[in-house]
């Protein structure tokens, strides 16, 4: 038996296929969707689910949540600067003293759901399929393995999340020909996807998303307005988590309600906090965020080579899909009505049991035809990339390259393996690289082919060919997130004694940058509308903008932030004006 | 690697539609899909290959020609050229600089740059539609007297057509870029 799990950044789900249907199973309080939070006690077992939950007001420092945002991924991205670390090395929580893998993390989440699978059908449930976002890179795809690996699992597939929702809708629409766009906005990430359906086959045409974009930055939207409006500026760690929970609240609340009172007992000390909010107050929080799906939509569209009038259905998954304003946006960039047949929290934990029962042959004459949501590619000498598997090809897939020696005697070379859709190398996602070996041979002479394979989980694999004598051998590549814990905490030690003395330098640095954007502007506003201005106002410029030249040649910190905001101040009537003659 | 029109079972023609590769592709891909218990990963990937070939006019023509191509470089393509990558370096110059401002007298300064930009850009796109209408009337004209035909006209048109393609998406990233600010 193959189950199918739902990790998600919020809340995970299993099932499997019984007696012909999907079923998603319930633990022993009746609950499908299991919280995605794990509380480490001092000593003992980990807790997962709304245990953890309750623990993690009390608790925050031991609790951890949203782990999936932090998946696959190193120090220095932008996900992960509320955490320390040696910037390029993998992400690690520290908890208890001991510093957590994301891995680790999400395999005790698994664990969980295993056992209530296993408690529910009396019987040992170590096969399953696992959902992750569409746009999961390589690296957060292999981590997503390893961790139902770490939980016991073999790990049929790694199923993207709106192939599977497609899968979970179509079902009944085995006849059907048909393209849908599958608008899926989770917990902690964004994916869109465009499939055509014809005859049991789903066929995904494009994918385009954002794995940093999501419920929870809603969350932290709604509780930035709490905050605002309540006036409080300082925090403390537990004051954090029952705010976000509020926030939350309130998100649920005014989905379906047009106002409430967002109640936080003994918030301050001994004063309770009583906050009126309305929907259009989280809306207008909320809009810029969720505006920022429009992009991947049209791209995806774009490269299916669709209209939206072409596209059949619209259907929307994923919790946070259930706000008004996410429904009518998607609405709005599609041009049409969204389908909510849907249950927004189950329909990927659907998905992933019925591809459980395709592997497992129950489910017949229905195959998915995924695709890779990123190029792959090589460093090529100029730093540029050169694609070898380009995006939104079906998987699995292959590509070929042949390499040689550029002098004679060369011994090897090594191959930078980058994923993403940049023109130049640096700017892309560096997977690892690896040493291809050349025979002795005069320059240009020796041929070593390389294969590139994409496998069904949209893991890649390398094979290397010595062509003249045919051998093979698969190319271990030096992932960048696979770094022995000795060089991790030599690399911390380092970067904790250089944090300081880097602080002021980097907030110089980004001053200096504004301040050479802003002079220049100023000047090019002037040439074009100063006469239109006051000379009064036109000479206060001249003068903040003498000052902003005069601290930066100053190099004090503090002094040119403090132009600089002047400046910013002064010239705003200017901008608003420059804007205005522009869009008129 | 077996000849593609074969593979998907269509005759060896300059002409043919999206709709009816996609939906060979689909059926025979469905059916030897590796998950599928009688599934065939080689043949899958086979037919994955041919499909791309085949949707792509450039490469399909070019399937069909025994010239080379790539030796003369298309009229209207010569004439593009200067245009397309003058636009393509604005694009990213202004692209980059709306991206990196961070106060709003930087931006306020170049948005009517921008608004020139993005009529640039819908005005080269539409020539270069144009320039793919006939192109396709071209196609056309080489289906209707085939398998007769002019080996150097074939690949010229492989050529162009690949010339269009990726002028166009090259243009059309530039503009959704803009379109998403």
């Amino acid at each position: 038996m193959i189950a199918g799990i739902d990790l998600g950044t919020t809340n995970s789900l299993i099932g499997v296929y019984e007696s012909g249907f999907p079923t998603l199973l319930a633990d022993s309080e009746g609950k499908r969707l299991i919280p995605s939070v794990v509380f480490y006690p001092e000593t003992g077992t980990p807790v997962v689910g709304r245990e953890g939950l309750r623990m993690q007001a009390l608790h925050p420092e031991r609790t951890v949540s949203s782990v999936k945002r932090l998946i696959g991924r190193r120090f220095g991205e932008e996900e992960t600067n509320k955490l320390n670390g040696p910037k390029g090395n993998p992400v690690t929580l520290p908890v208890n003293g001991q510093n957590l893998t994301p891995e680790q993390v999400s395999a005790e989440i698994l664990k969980r759901l295993k056992a209530v699978a296993e408690e529910r059908l009396g019987t040992t449930v170590d096969r399953a399929v696992i959902t992750v976002p569409a746009y999961f890179n390589d690296a957060q795809r292999a981590a997503t393995r390893r961790a139902g690996e770490l939980a016991g699992f073999v790990v049929e597939r790694i199923l993207s999340e709106p192939t599977a929702a497609a899968l979970a809708y179509g079902l009944d629409r085995l006849q059907e020909n048909a393209r849908v766009a599958v608008y899926d906005l989770g917990g902690g990430t964004f994916d869109l996807s465009i499939l055509r359906l014809d005859n049991g086959v789903f066929q995904v045409l494009s994918t385009h998303g954002d794995t940093r974009l999501g419920g929870d930055d809603l969350d932290e939207a709604i509780a930035g307005l709490l905050l605002r409006e309540a006036g409080i500026t300082t925090l403390t760690p537990e004051m954090k988590v029952r705010l976000k929970e509020a926030a939350r609240a309130s998100k649920e609340l005014l989905s379906n309600e047009e106002s409430t009172i967002v109640l936080l007992p003994f918030m301050e000390g001994s004063t309770s906090l009583e906050i009126p909010l309305t929907r259009t107050q989280i809306e207008s929080a909320c809009g810029p965020i969720i505006a920022r799906t429009r992009a991947h939509c049209l791209r995806a569209l774009e490269d299916a080579g669709l209209k939206s009038e072409e596209l059949d259905q619209l259907i929307l998954v994923g919790g946070s899909t259930r706000m008004p304003l996410v429904q009518r946006l998607a609405a709005e960039i599609f041009g049409k009505q969204p389908n909510l047949s849907q249950h927004p929290d189950e329909a990927v934990a659907l998905g992933a049991v019925l591809q459980g029962a395709i592997l497992e042959g129950s489910l017949q004459n229905v195959a998915l035809l995924d695709v890779t949501p990123l190029s792959l590619g090589i460093e090529t000498f100029g730093g540029l990339m050169n694609v070898i598997i380009p995006r939104n090809t079906t998987i699995p897939a292959k590509a070929g390259e042949m390499f040689t020696n550029a002098v004679a005697g060369q011994s090897g070379m090594k191959i930078i393996v980058l994923q993403g859709e940049r023109e130049l190398a640096g700017d892309n996602w560096t997977l690892g690289s690896f040493e291809i070996p050349f025979p002795p041979s005069p320059k240009g002479t020796a041929r070593v082919g390389v294969q590139f394979s994409i496998d069904a989980d949209g893991i890649l694999q390398v094979l290397a060919r010595d062509t003249p004598t045919g051998s093979e051998k698969i190319v271990e590549i030096q992932s960048a997130v696979e770094v022995s814990d000795e060089a991790v905490e030599a690399m911390l030690a380092g970067s904790l004694e250089h944090a300081f003395e880097d602080m002021d330098a980097r907030v110089f640095t980004e001053a200096r940058l504004k301040a050479e954007e802003m002079l220049p502007a100023v000047e090019v506003a002037l040439e074009q509308l100063g006469s239109e201005l006051l000379a009064s106002e036109v000479l206060e410029i001249h003068g903040k903008s003498s000052e902003v030249q005069a601290a930066l040649e100053s190099k004090e910190t503090v002094r040119l932030k403090q132009a600089l905001a002047a400046l910013d101040n002064a010239t705003q009537t200017l901008a608003t004006k420059l804007l205005e003659k522009a869009m008129g | 690697m077996s000849c593609p029109f074969a593979l998907l079972g269509f005759p060896r023609r300059p002409l043919l539609s999206d709709e009816a590769i996609g939906s060979a592709y689909r059926k025979l891909a469905g059916e030897s899909h590796p998950d599928q218990s009688d599934g065939d990963a080689e043949r899958f990937r086979e037919l994955s290959e041919a499909a791309a070939i085949l949707r792509d006019s450039s490469l399909r023509l070019r399937m069909l020609s025994s010239s080379p191509g790539g030796s003369l470089l298309p009229l209207e393509a010569a004439q593009l050229f200067p245009q397309i990558a003058t636009l393509l370096q604005q694009a990213d110059n202004l692209i980059e600089k709306q991206a990196t401002a961070s106060n709003a007298l930087a931006k306020a300064v170049l948005a009517a740059p921008l608004k020139n930009l993005r009529h640039d850009l819908e005005s080269t796109l539409n020539q270069l539609q144009e320039w793919r209408t006939s192109l396709d009337r071209e196609l056309i004209e080489i289906d209707l007297r085939w398998p007769e035909h002019d080996p150097n006209s074939m690949s010229l048109l492989a050529d162009s057509y690949a010339y269009a393609g990726r002028w166009e998406s090259q243009l059309k990233e530039r503009k959704l870029t803009l379109d998403c600010f």
